[in-house]
């Protein structure tokens, strides 16, 4: 299979801002004033676009070459040239499959509210698909600049989606999701400021520059250099979210409509471990090194309090939420550790996360849409009546809480093998996050679908839809495809992470593991290509 | 007859603005005329006239220099201008404003404001002050049956009489300093000074001219007539002097203070700095607690000449064009949304309260839209012009090593989008008020989409204004 990366093409553009044609068009096609009439027109026109987006991203992992750690399908103009501030887009092993979940996750986001969502559907399909542009423009800039504006520009339409198609306190939530995002991103943005006038003076030629390959490398003295990481992590921490700065996020998640919560949950929240693996850590790597043991305990500290409550929560949306910063957590910690097995498993969580996660959202929602409520309390005994429904819970729940054979066993194992390398105490704690999230989990499952069904309006409750089919059946598919062959995911992620850990590890002292600074431990070059044999079988 | 050529500009808006004044002695009683014709030919031959002049340097009789400095804000100001004018023409019929009157006021305030960024006198720019500070109490006030507006006039004439006095105390001293009020001598006088701490006189005339257009670009503590100006004038005159002022003012404040008085920087930046802060900290937090639109954007507008100032304080060459992008980059915005705010006016009622815009994405989603737009701007959101604007200032102020300045600043913005938002909550997220919506003429709609487009060009292919800027920047300093 000849795998060229078309590198004079324009095709990532194309991607990334082909959602947005579709967004206008969509919005044009609406007509004027409310016309019920074109509802369909305008629903249609935007499943198209995604799907249509969808494809283009699986093309480009199809002409991706898995051997190479560089940037491909690089596209440079000039932008303003005068600071240094080019359009530069990429895409490696990194976001590559960031860019593939983006594309899979919002024809279905589109696709769970086709019936829940009937206010202003012009309006709607343009915001989820101007996000979309957001979303994938933040995964391929490799400029710094053209990366905030990404970056900053997703809230817009975010912020629409929760507040006027949200649930009752969705201006609250709106309002604090933004205030909360932005006062991260804009010391960011300071902090991005100062790395381009620091290249400025480091290169002598008096021009900033805001290109990520530029700025990687550049000596900044240690006090700027943890100022800086510091004005990125946070900003980056309360995207993930990380304990402290998760309070927003069960606010946006229970408030957001079905496709909000689908792509916050299984986007959004990516953005911010992301930004720390491209970024924070490459960028700064002094700074983050000595960081990482609070950052880690932080995420650790995520994962036990985030299981904790999630587990004695009353709403299923909030259960979910309160899930995602346990899980969020795990990813950070492999990032913390910073060697092959917890990157690549921190950024095979990050996939997984969106993939139950976002299935879990889209199956809250589906009861939500028939019952009109999320609490737990009010459903069980529903395997007798929706089985089928019950049983896509059940696959999407175990995968969520990462059973060997799903997709979520295989990121959270390579993540405590690479966090055990690091720092055994933290992996041993991490890992009774494990055991509760099979405890909250299960146990809500098993309420909500167990047991004798104590509330009669849950005897009419019907079964999956055709469209709800085709929400669950792609999500299931997915998750059983990356628990069996996670190779397929890994391999090209492999170059580029190396590459990642080379450069942030390269001119430190080697790092010893956190608990044990005797001991020298050295990080050993995986030669073979193939994951762990204990990641491929799932056992049974 | 060369000594003409660089007051061009202003001549021609001088004249527009005699042609309104004669046109309105024609007028029959009731007759509707399209006077605002005459102030967009005047404006139009104004830009046309600047684009010529660009790079020539033209100076007059010593005291007036059309550099590409004074012609990019009179570029500016003839897009505040233009914006007005079509605004207005709805507005004035509908408010029984008199139009002659209104028109040539409006005109020779902006002449006021073009000679003000060109003028390189002391006493002219002080002249120039008065020409447009003159025009705009009277303006403030031109709903003659308005109580709040002749208060809000009353208040502005006596607070602004104050500071002119401020200001000419302080051009007299720079003239007892050095024997003359050109601002090139007083230069000489002071870098030849060389070093060592500045006499007494240096101070107190840095001083008192930094009271003077502290007040005229309304920054803390000079900014109390601000809220009640802006209130109580008819929402158009708002929109027009919250952004023409501003830019005139500036443009003059950075010739004063980054070519003359530069030698005296160490003494003026602290204060410049707590000025700042105070400006951009204060235009914010009060303007959270506004329910009124017109009072909250007043604050706002404090708060944008609070960002301004680092631009200022930067003194370098990223400092002056940035204060120029973001200037034109403001304008465009604040007009936009307080065009839409007077537009959405009536006879009766100003519709100016937070919750006469409750549920406009339903009655009129294309204004809802734009107002978003112009918002999503005045908070500094990518892809719009306030967001470069902003970049561009806080870059500025990095450059130099003002992290702190530029904190405040990025977190005062945080906060500003928050009363930003709360008109977009209104208008999308909350039920509508049964408030009747007038429709929107099509002189209006050109301006609001001329607007717009800008906002939008501005935030996503800003490079030729920047380097606009810049070239303009490089001629004089």
């Amino acid at each position: 299979m000849p795998r060229v990366p078309f590198a004079t093409t324009d095709m990532l553009s194309l991607i990334v801002f082909l959602p947005l044609a579709g967004a206008i068009l969509a919005l044009l096609a609406g007509g004027r004033g409310d016309r019920p009439e074109r509802e369909p027109l305008v629903r249609n026109i935007a499943l198209a676009t995604s799907l249509l987006t969808f494809a283009a991203t699986l093309v480009l992992w199809w002409r991706f070459d898995p051997a190479s750690a560089d940037y491909q399908f690089m596209e440079t103009h000039a932008w303003m040239p005068m600071f240094g501030i080019q359009y530069l887009i990429g895409v490696d092993g990194i976001s590559l499959f960031l860019l593939v979940l983006t594309g899979f996750l919002t024809p279905l986001a589109l696709l769970s509210s086709w019936e829940s969502v009937h206010k202003s559907v012009k309006l709607f399909s343009f915001f989820v698909l101007a996000l979309e542009t957001a979303m994938l423009g933040v995964f391929v800039s490799i400029d710094l600049f053209l990366f905030y504006i990404f970056w900053d520009a997703m809230l817009i339409p975010m912020y629409f989606l929760i507040g006027i198609w949200g649930y009752e306190r969705r201006i609250y939530a709106a309002v604090k999701f933004i205030l909360y995002t932005m006062a991260g991103s804009v010391l960011m943005l300071i902090a991005i400021i100062g790395l381009a006038w620091a290249h400025a003076e480091a290169s002598g030629t008096g021009t900033p520059s805001f290109n990520l390959l530029d700025l990687y490398g550049l000596a900044l003295s240690d006090q700027m250099e943890s100022w800086f990481f510091l004005a990125f992590a946070v900003a980056f921490a309360i995207k993930v979210p990380l304990f402290p700065f998760h309070t927003w996020l069960p606010d946006a998640h229970v408030e957001a409509p079905t496709a909000g919560s689908v792509i916050l949950a299984g986007v959004l929240l990516k953005m911010g471990t992301y930004g720390l693996l491209r970024f924070a850590f490459p960028l700064f790597p002094g700074a983050a090194l000595a960081m990482a043991p609070i950052i880690a305990l932080l995420a650790v500290i995520g994962i036990i309090y985030g299981a904790l409550v999630a587990m004695v929560q009353p709403d299923l949306k909030k259960l979910v939420a309160y899930s995602s910063v346990s899980h969020l957590g795990f990813v950070v910690l492999g990032l913390c550790a910073m060697n092959l097995q917890g990157v690549q498993g921190s950024l095979y969580q990050m996939l997984n996360h969106g993939v139950s996660t976002g299935g879990l959202f889209m199956i809250v929602g589906m009861l939500s849409d028939r019952r009109h409520t999320r609490l737990i309390s009010e459903f069980g005994g529903l395997k007798a009546v929706a089985p089928r429904l019950v049983a896509a819970f059940l696959v999407v729940t175990l995968s969520s809480i990462a059973l060997p054979g799903l997709n979520g066993f295989v990121g959270e194992f390579l993540i405590l093998v690479g966090a055990f390398r690091w720092s055994p105490t933290l992996t041993a704690l991490a890992a009774t996050g494990v055991i509760l999230s099979a405890v909250y989990m299960l146990w809500m499952f098993q309420r909500v679908n167990y047991g004798p069904i104590t509330n009669e309006k849950n005897r009419t409750m019907p079964d999956l839809t055709p469209r709800e089919w085709a929400l669950v059946v792609p999500t299931i598919a997915m998750a059983i495809l990356m628990g069996v062959v996670p190779g397929m995911f890994l391999r090209p992620m492999e170059p580029s992470v190396s590459r990642l850990i080379e450069r942030v590890t390269a001119n430190q002292p080697v790092r010893v593991r956190l608990d044990d600074r005797r001991t020298v431990n050295p990080e050993p070059r995986i030669a073979t290509r193939d994951p762990r044999p204990a990641t491929r079988e799932p056992r049974p | 007859m060369s000594d003409f050529t660089a007051i061009i500009p202003i001549v021609i808006i001088v004249l527009s603005g005699c042609a309104a004044l004669i046109a309105e002695a024609f007028r029959q009683r009731g007759e509707r005329m399209p006077i605002a014709g005459f102030g967009l030919i005047g404006l139009a031959g104004a830009a046309l006239a600047s684009v010529f002049l660009w790079g020539s340097d033209a100076q007059s009789f010593g005291v007036v220099r059309s550099d590409n400095f004074a012609l990019f804000i009179n570029l500016v100001l003839c897009v505040v201008g233009v914006l007005t004018m079509l605004f207005s023409d709805e507005i004035v019929e509908r408010e029984q404003l008199p139009p002659g009157e209104y028109y040539a006021l409006t005109l020779f305030a902006i002449s006021g404001m073009m000679l003000m960024a060109a003028a390189t006198d002391l006493l002219v720019i002080f002249l120039a002050l008065e020409v447009l500070s003159l025009s705009v109490y009277v303006l403030t006030g031109i709903r003659r049956s308005s109580a709040a507006g002749a208060e809000a006039a009353f208040k502005y004439f006596l607070l602004g009489a104050f500071s002119s006095a401020f200001f000419l105390y302080g051009v007299a001293f720079a003239f007892a300093l050095s024997g003359s009020t050109r601002l090139d001598e007083l230069g000489a006088v002071l870098s030849s000074q060389g070093a060592g701490p500045p006499s007494t006189m240096a101070l107190l005339a840095v001083g008192l001219l930094v009271v003077g257009f502290a007040f005229k670009i309304s920054a803390v503590p000079f900014h109390m007539w601000t809220p009640d100006a802006y209130e109580g004038a008819p929402t158009i005159v708002t929109a027009f002097m919250s952004t023409g002022v501003k830019a005139a003012a500036f443009a003059a404040f950075v010739r004063v203070f980054l070519s003359p008085l530069e030698p005296l920087q160490d003494q003026w930046i602290p204060v410049l700095v707590v000025i700042a802060a105070a400006t951009m900290i204060l235009g914010t937090v009060v303007g959270v607690v506004q329910s009124n639109i017109k009072r909250m954007l007043a604050y706002s507008s404090i708060a944008h000449a609070g960002y301004l100032l680092l631009g200022l304080i930067a003194t370098t060459s990223t400092g002056k064009a940035a204060v120029l992008f973001y200037l034109l980059a403001y304008a465009v915005s604040n007009l936009g949304a307080l065009g839409i705010v007077a537009l959405l006016g009536t006879a009766q009622h100003e519709h100016d309260e937070l919750r006469d815009f409750a549920g406009l994405s339903k009655s009129r989603p294309g204004l809802a839209a734009l107002m978003t737009v112009f918002l999503l701007s005045l908070g500094g959101f990518p892809p719009m012009a306030g967001f470069i604007g902003k970049w561009y200032i806080f870059s500025a102020a990095v450059e130099r090593g003002h992290y702190w300045l530029a904190i405040i600043g990025v977190l005062t913005s945080v906060v500003s989008v928050f009363f930003y938002l709360r008109i977009v909550v209104m208008m999308y997220m909350t039920d509508g008020s049964d408030v009747v919506r007038p429709r929107v003429p099509l002189p209006a709609a050109a301006g609001l989409a001329l607007a717009s487009g800008a906002v939008i060009y501005l935030g996503i292919l800003p490079t030729k204004i920047i380097d606009l800027a810049l070239d303009s920047i490089s001629t004089i300093f």
